[in-house]
């Protein structure tokens, strides 16, 4: 393989992947309700934020696992301190906290949680990959959206 | 070219933005326990979610510390020891 078809290669899997995903956002339930598109400010700022955190949690899943446990890792070190127990206890005890669960589990689709090994992406990823293509119903109309483009 | 440091990309870099970014975060993180409203079933342990907010509230901590700290000095004028060659190639 020369370098044109290497990059040619990797050009189509970066395709493959984009299509993959946009898959499972259509499957994957809706943030709602969702801002007027011609609405300003903070509430489509975030809406938009919102959105990306989710392409990007399920586009790179090995990255985001990888930025996840790290983040736990420091905060259980830093429950571990006065302050950092002190906040636990706080967070554990507000509902503002439940409310924001139940966005994070809209968003990452829980795809982050569960068992994972290391450098590789969670088994709840590839169970949710398989479910949104599965479930589509992997006909004709589907696969041609995969193949490279030339091919009948 | 990744071998080809330039200082203009450099000056555009917004390092200092993502710090202040992470740090509104921590703040938000603070200002959830804060919120008044009590949870209706208290009982439940700290998950891992919880340990999520609290390393983002960690991360905020250690930015406003490094705010808090001596003023950076001059390029040039540092005691650490010169990093080699293959090593700044990566700092624009």
């Amino acid at each position: 393989m020369n370098p044109v078809e290497m990059v040619g290669m990797l050009a189509e899997l970066e395709r493959i992947r984009e299509l993959t995903l946009d898959l499972v956002e259509r499957s994957a339930p809706q943030l709602l309700p969702a801002p007027p598109t011609h609405a300003d400010g903070a509430e489509r700022t975030v809406f938009e934020l919102l959105l990306g955190a989710r392409r990007a949690v399920l586009g790179n899943p090995v990255a985001a696992r990888g930025l996840h446990d790290l983040l736990v890792a420091e905060g259980q070190r830093y429950a571990d301190t006065p302050a950092g127990a002190e906040l636990r206890d706080a967070l554990v005890a507000s509902e503002a906290v439940e409310n924001l669960r139940r966005v994070w589990e809209t968003l990452s689709l829980n795809v982050l949680d569960g068992p994972a090994s290391s450098n590789a992406a969670p088994d709840a990823w590839a169970e949710l990959l398989a479910d949104a293509i599965i479930g589509h119903g992997l006909d004709n109309s589907v696969l041609g959206h995969f193949r490279p483009e030339g091919f009948a | 070219m990744l071998t080809d440091p330039r200082p203009a990309l450099g000056e555009q870099s917004n390092f200092v933005g993502y710090l202040v970014g992470l740090a509104h975060l921590a703040r938000a993180v603070h200002a959830l326990a804060c919120d008044g409203q009590p949870r209706a079933d208290p009982r439940r342990e700290a998950d891992d979610f919880t340990h999520l907010l609290l390393g983002v509230a960690s991360m905020g901590d250690a930015i406003n510390r490094l705010a808090e700290s001596e003023p950076a000095q001059p390029s040039g004028t540092t005691d650490a020891p010169a990093s080699p060659a293959t090593n700044t190639r990566w700092l624009r």
